[in-house]
């Protein structure tokens, strides 16, 4: 709770802090102590002896419970890494430095009102509090006609989905006559409420839309593309994975009971996400799209969570959480330098930078879940918790193979670093603390895949 | 039919059916006299007719111009403005029922509108020379 309180202040902060800092530095000095400022109220707020316990603020409006706290923690850690490795490159996007930032802040107050919504008022609020400074920031190169096609798409297809979440929580409201996600009564109930359902329905279109699950993904690659890249890095994974808990949480918390007549068709998406993710980033020459398809792809593995219904599955969330989020951030990172996003702009990088490339190397093992990184944990903790549920044993199946077309085009940037003859052009080389963070995000990599257990806890 | 309506009770189907013929009236109307002008009146095209009335004076030039973005940023205000505004009516309904809680958030909400207000002056938005 009162790290939506530290966020906004942030953000106000950081709004004014263009007309008081004049030197850049000075800014993103400003910038990493707010940041960390956040990441300890996070790790404060979850230390609490209270933090174990479900409290509720606001006329219950929002619940805090431990998994909240764990997601918030995650998240504000990832948070801080894409600052401290990003900080520079979007200072350099355009002409409002400190407002990038604050919007970045901002967007956190959203995401931290979608952990922990109990209301579907709330809800709503974080989710349009998240997506409207994403507009903004995906247009933020304004000299840049891709990047305003980017932005103008972008809100046009968000405008629309939200018109269909409005609408799911209109029927729901229609329905039950309360907007608490806890107390809707009859989703216990055995007779099932069409009205309800239609509602159900169309808050599965509409959150399928903000987390680019088919066929509601059509924007994704074009604004990932367009955006530039220090936003898409941010756009791609920390904002997706909130988006993803706050999916997650609305269907856990109320459409547990009803859940056989929903399940199929998010089955449904699951493998359509599954394939045409996978498959489509198979054809991309430019690593940056390859990324955004890969997200999707990513998104299909995290709907998992959604459709299992169990504790296994929100430990599966927390895991993924990190594990895809740092292995995303950290690669956009070396992306953002290179000079070429295509995939021959990468070769012959193993010579020049032979450190980065084996970095590079780990991020793309991870992503492409292969043993002993935190892509591998997060995807065994989802499939565990789909077989564990039971009824989908075809779509584990469908996963697995897809997970295995997967690791071709991960491997394809491996294979242009370490065995093609190239110059991998850069336009800035790497600092030294740039590399440390970088390396911090591999250890912490390798760490969550071989001990899983330290993310989950007791969840 | 007129005993059944007054007799059935309030709020059932029923008692809607005078709007359904009101409705049913309204859109049968429209739809008869458009249809009886453009069958029976003549019909004479000429350029003067076909133009843009604008008052009488002759139409010049393309009126698709880009405007200024000026008039964009004044009218945006003028948005968040009207809604800060539309919000206080409920709050001025429920003024005595929210007691202080309320009014600290009221408080809050508006400090929030300064705030915003004050930055987008210091960024010269308000500044017409330029």
């Amino acid at each position: 709770m009162i790290l939506i309180i530290t966020a906004s202040i942030i953000g106000v902060v950081l709004l004014f802090a263009s007309f008081l800092l004049k030197h850049t530095s000075s800014l993103l000095h400003l910038v990493t102590v707010l940041f960390a400022a956040l990441f300890g109220v996070a790790i404060w707020e979850a230390l609490q002896p209270t933090a174990i316990l479900t409290q509720s603020f606001y006329l219950d409006a929002i619940r805090v419970d431990r998994f909240t706290n764990q997601f918030n923690v995650l998240i504000t850690g990832c948070l801080f890494l894409y600052i401290l490795l990003m900080k520079k490159h979007i200072a350099a996007v355009g002409k409002y430095k400190a407002e990038y930032f604050a919007l970045i802040a901002f967007i956190m107050v959203g995401i931290f009102m979608l952990s922990s919504f109990n209301s579907l008022l709330v809800m709503f609020l974080g989710i349009e509090i998240v997506s409207i400074p994403q507009y903004i920031l995906a247009g933020s190169d304004k000299e840049n006609l891709k990047s305003t096609e980017a932005s103008l798409k972008y809100f046009l297809m968000g405008a629309f989905s939200t018109g269909f979440l409005l609408m799911g929580i209109t029927l729901l409201y229609g329905a039950t006559g309360n907007f608490m996600v806890s107390e809707f009564n009859f989703l216990q109930a055995t007779s099932i409420n069409p009205i309800a359902l239609g509602g159900v329905l169309l808050l599965i279109v509409a959150f399928g839309f903000k987390v680019s699950a088919a066929p509601m993904h059509l924007w994704t690659p074009d604004v990932y593309d367009g955006t530039p890249t220090p936003f898409t890095a941010f756009m791609a994974t920390i904002v997706k994975v909130a988006a993803f808990v706050g999916f997650m949480r609305l269907f856990q918390t109320s459409f547990t009971a009803i859940s056989s007549s929903w399940s199929l068709v998010l089955a449904v998406v699951i493998a359509l996400t599954l394939f045409v993710g996978n498959i489509t980033a198979v054809f991309q020459q430019s690593v940056k799209r390859m990324l955004a398809y890969s997200s999707i792809a990513q998104a299909g593995f995290m709907l998992f969570a959604i459709i299992s219904l169990n504790a296994i599955g929100r430990q599966g969330m927390l895991v993924y959480t990190v594990a895809y989020s740092v292995a995303s951030i950290c690669f956009f990172a070396i992306l953002i330098k290179m000079k070429d996003y295509t995939y021959d702009g990468f070769n012959g990088l193993a010579k020049k930078q032979p450190f980065i490339a084996a970095l590079a190397t780990i991020y793309m093992l991870s992503l492409a879940g292969i043993p002993l990184t935190g892509g591998f944990m997060a995807k065994y903790y989802m499939l565990k918790a789909v077989l564990f549920e039971g009824s989908y044993m075809w779509l584990a199946i469908f996963a697995l193979l897809m997970a295995a077309v997967s690791v071709y085009y991960y491997f394809k940037v491996i294979i242009a670093m370490y065995f093609k003859e190239g110059e991998a052009a850069m336009i800035d080389s790497f600092t030294k603390e740039e590399k440390l963070y970088l390396t911090i995000g591999a250890l912490a990599l390798l760490v969550v895949g071989i001990f899983p257990s330290l993310l989950t806890g007791t969840i | 039919m007129l005993s059944v309506l007054l007799n059935s009770p309030a709020n059932t189907t029923i008692n809607y059916l005078p709007i359904v013929i009101q409705l049913v009236v309204a859109i049968g109307f429209v739809a008869f006299m458009m249809s009886v002008t453009h069958l029976l009146g003549p019909k004479r095209r000429t350029s003067d007719k076909l133009a843009n009335f604008e008052s009488g004076i002759e139409s010049v030039g393309n009126a698709r111009q880009p405007m200024a973005i000026k008039y964009f940023l004044v009218a945006i205000l003028f948005v968040l403005f009207d809604v800060e505004v539309i919000f206080f009516y409920p709050y001025a309904v429920n003024f005595k029922a929210l007691g202080k809680e309320g009014f600290l958030a009221v408080l809050m909400f508006v400090a929030f509108f300064l705030v915003g207000f004050i930055y987008i002056r210091k960024r010269g938005a308000l500044d017409w020379e330029e």
